[in-house]
């Protein structure tokens, strides 16, 4: 057996499909791992794959043009999970996918499709939640400012939401659990970037004053209950308690 | 009635929320509009819910009256003028400002705005108009705004009001005409259809106006059933099935009817171009579920709505015309009347189908798909393999998604019953009618008495839950939801005949 060690990011995985596809060891044969998330083996040869663009760009080019760009997609998506399988289940669709071109699809029977398609619905999912429940704040230089804490690595879905929404405010969205953020800055379009210790101690120290409509907001989310309609678990359903600790009318 | 002109916002906001609550058409769905430079917003084709309160609502959109005073005494309405309360209302600046603020801070995806009648349909329109105008032209809203058209209001008001709105929504309250008669006095059904025609017809020439009168009626690329809704079959996109809307009066629509506005008003923007929506309280008068279903169905048909919301009643007033409630809100009769409306827009069925006069209101026990399909065994089992997309979705258990994947994915191998759970098909209610390649699952019986037993012990755990929020159940071994004599042999046969 073989593991290819990949970079954490979507180039990384990229390159460690070329290389383990490149190896050509069987494809029962190798194993795709992303670095640091993984149980060393016995009777496993570990091969680190280096990132280089030209090889991530092939496979893109690859996947586009004997696939599809919906399989694209799906690929960047699962990319962003944090399913600690996820590099090793990008491989196995390839493997279906490269054989039936656009067909694979539709080929949710199949268990390799079925597993990439469940982990992409899961980031997608959390995507739409946090773009449903994000809840930004005023800072006093008029910065719109918001936290989440999200299990997979939504924030580049959440960006263009975000940027095609607000187009002209300066806003940024702050990952805790990954200390990474989004800043948008109109006219200029946005960027990812990492929060080390010492600007997240600056984030966590802003003020956010015009406590005004953070007031009225609570106001209107209580009155608009209907009391004879009470219903938690209707309510937890939709809005799972993880996500109440980061929005407003719950604090 | 004390009108209060010195409140503080967040007393205005408390009072007008508070008067608002009870409407229950809070989507922001139906208009798929990229954001713009300059302008605060866009607005997603599926709509997005931003929180859920504590009835577990979802709150999509900023709900308020304009004003809660009202020159109308209808019985079933919190703000009828015979109830003594604190009277208030907006100026179309405050009702701008919360939210714009509101929409930067993500809490909401537009705004609601509805309004008690204040002196006159006319002069509410008219204020209404402002604050909207405002909205879309100072403040350069360009998030979704649903608005409430009040009957009476000027034909050329209402039309205003449209090409600045995405939705806009006439409640027909009550489904019957006597219904209205008894508990709203001031209002009569033609006033409530007038302006719902109206907005239909303009809907349907702006259609015809773009040179796009089939797509822009049944929505892009998904051509249907009830006024737009996604019915269409796999690999036979465009052509529809189950039936559409009169064709004669799309067509009147479309040519006869005029735009009254001016044209620069109207330039670069489309009239209500999420459709029409309207709502109808469940319980407070004595119709049953035959005459909502049938009245939801031709509203579809005739009026081209987008969505028929229901809402249970909720006894807000003590009056005598007015039912008592001592089991609380009807929640469950809403809940199988929602189930029936999805049936109608998505599934191909008709009215008359799922209820008839003999046996005019819905199964407590099954859901109104699973009580057709026990009533229908003839049609069943239905091989997976084989069966066209209309014949998959009547099968209890399977829906839209899930029949569209069974159809692509049955093209390049047979399914089984595995590859059904992983396609998203709820095999515990599935199970009884399908079979796969020839087979049915091991034990199933095709017999009535059979089904019905297995199915009500799960539907019967979720109704009760409904109808019972807030109670807590004793634990038990059994599933007998509290029934203290065992169901009898002839009781399952009731039930499934709907007799229940």
């Amino acid at each position: 057996m073989t593991s290819y060690i990949c970079k954490d990011s979507f180039e990384g995985i990229l390159c460690g499909i070329y290389d383990a596809w490149m190896g050509k060891r069987g494809h029962s044969q190798v194993r795709l791992e992303v670095e640091g998330a993984f149980e060393w083996s016995l009777f496993t040869e570990y091969l680190s794959a280096d990132v280089s663009s030209e090889k991530a760009r092939k496979v893109m080019d690859a996947v586009r043009q004997k696939i599809c760009e919906d399989a694209f997609e799906k690929i960047y998506i699962a990319s962003l999970s944090n399913d600690l399988d996820r590099a090793d289940k990008i491989y196995r669709f390839l493997i279906y996918g490269f054989h039936y071109g656009k067909k694979v699809m539709d080929m949710l029977a199949v268990p390799a499709v079925f597993d990439l398609f469940q982990i992409c619905r899961n980031v997608s999912c959390e995507a739409h939640k946090w773009m449903e429940f994000i809840r930004f704040s005023e800072t006093g230089e008029g910065i719109l400012f918001s936290k989440i804490g999200s299990k997979n690595a939504v924030l580049p879905l959440l960006a263009s939401h975000f940027a095609d929404r607000l187009p002209g405010e300066t806003w940024m969205i702050f990952d805790e659990n990954r200390k990474q953020a989004v800043i948008f800055i109109p006219c200029k379009g946005w960027i990812l970037c990492e929060i080390d210790s010492v600007m997240e101690e600056t984030i966590r120290g802003w003020q956010t004053d015009k406590k005004g409509y953070e007031e009225l907001w609570k106001i209107f989310y209580k009155e608009i209950a209907i009391k004879e309609r009470t219903n938690p678990v209707c309510q937890r359903n939709h809005l799972p308690l993880r996500y109440r600790e980061y929005m407003t009318e719950f604090h | 009635m004390v009108i209060q002109q010195n409140l503080t916002i967040s007393e205005k906001l408390k009072i007008l929320t508070d008067a608002a609550k009870y409407d229950v058409a809070c989507t922001s769905s139906g208009t798929d509009r990229r954001g713009k430079a300059g302008a605060l917003g866009n607005a997603v084709e599926a709509g997005i819910c931003h929180s859920f309160a504590a009835d577990g609502r979802c709150i999509s959109l900023l709900k308020i009256l304009f004003t809660n005073q009202c020159i109308y005494d209808c019985k079933y309405c919190v703000n009828r003028c015979s109830n003594d309360m604190v009277r208030t209302a907006f100026t179309p600046e405050e009702v701008c400002r919360i939210t714009i603020e509101f929409y930067r801070r993500n809490y909401i995806e537009g705004l609601f705005l509805s309004s008690g009648v204040l002196y006159s349909a006319d002069y509410t329109m008219e204020q209404i108009y402002q604050a909207v105008y405002m909205l879309r032209t100072s403040y350069h809203f360009n998030g979704y705004i649903h608005i409430k058209a009040i009957p009476g209001a000027s034909e050329e008001l209402i039309e205003r009001v449209g090409f600045l709105a995405d939705r806009m929504s006439v409640n027909l309250e009550l489904p019957t005409a006597e219904g209205l008669k008894r508990l709203a006095p001031g209002k009569t059904r033609e006033k409530i259809l007038k302006p719902m025609r109206q907005i239909q017809q303009g809907i349907c020439h702006q259609a015809f106006l773009q040179g796009q009168e089939q797509k822009l009626l049944y929505g892009k690329s998904r051509e249907g059933f009830a006024g737009g809704a996604a019915l269409f079959q796999p690999g036979n996109r465009g052509r529809g099935f189950g039936p559409k809307a009169e064709d004669s009066l799309v067509k009147q629509g479309a040519s006869e009817y005029k735009f009254l506005c001016p044209e620069k008003l109207r330039k670069g923007r489309k009239f209500v171009p999420a459709g029409q929506s309207t709502q109808m309280i469940v319980g407070a008068t004595l119709e049953n579920d035959y005459q909502m279903i049938k009245v939801t169905e031709a509203l579809y048909h005739s009026y081209g709505l987008k969505r028929v919301f229901f809402s249970a009643f909720i006894p807000v007033n003590n009056d005598s015309a007015l039912p008592a409630l001592p089991g609380g809100p009807p929640l469950l009769r809403e809940h199988r009347l929602y189930q029936a409306d999805w049936l109608l827009r998505f599934y191909g069925f008709r009215a008359d189908e799922l209820l008839t006069e003999e046996h005019p209101n819905f199964n407590v026990f099954l859901d109104p798909k699973c009580d057709w399909a026990i009533r229908h065994l003839e049609k069943f089992p239905v091989e997976i393999n084989r069966a066209d997309y209309s014949m998959l979705l009547r099968v209890p258990g399977i829906g839209v998604k899930s029949a569209r994947r069974i159809i692509a994915a049955r093209r390049s191998c047979p399914l089984d019953f595995l590859a059904l759970k992983k396609l998203g098909v709820v095999l515990k209610r599935a199970c009884y009618f399908i079979m796969c390649s020839g087979k049915m699952q091991e034990g199933i019986r095709l017999n009535q008495d059979f089904i019905t037993s297995s199915l009500i012990g799960e539907e019967q755990r979720r109704s009760w839950d409904i109808s019972h929020r807030n109670a807590y159940r004793q634990l038990s071994l059994f599933d007998d939801m509290n029934l203290e004599v065992m169901p009898s042999r002839a009781d399952i046969h009731a039930a499934a005949g709907g007799d229940f």
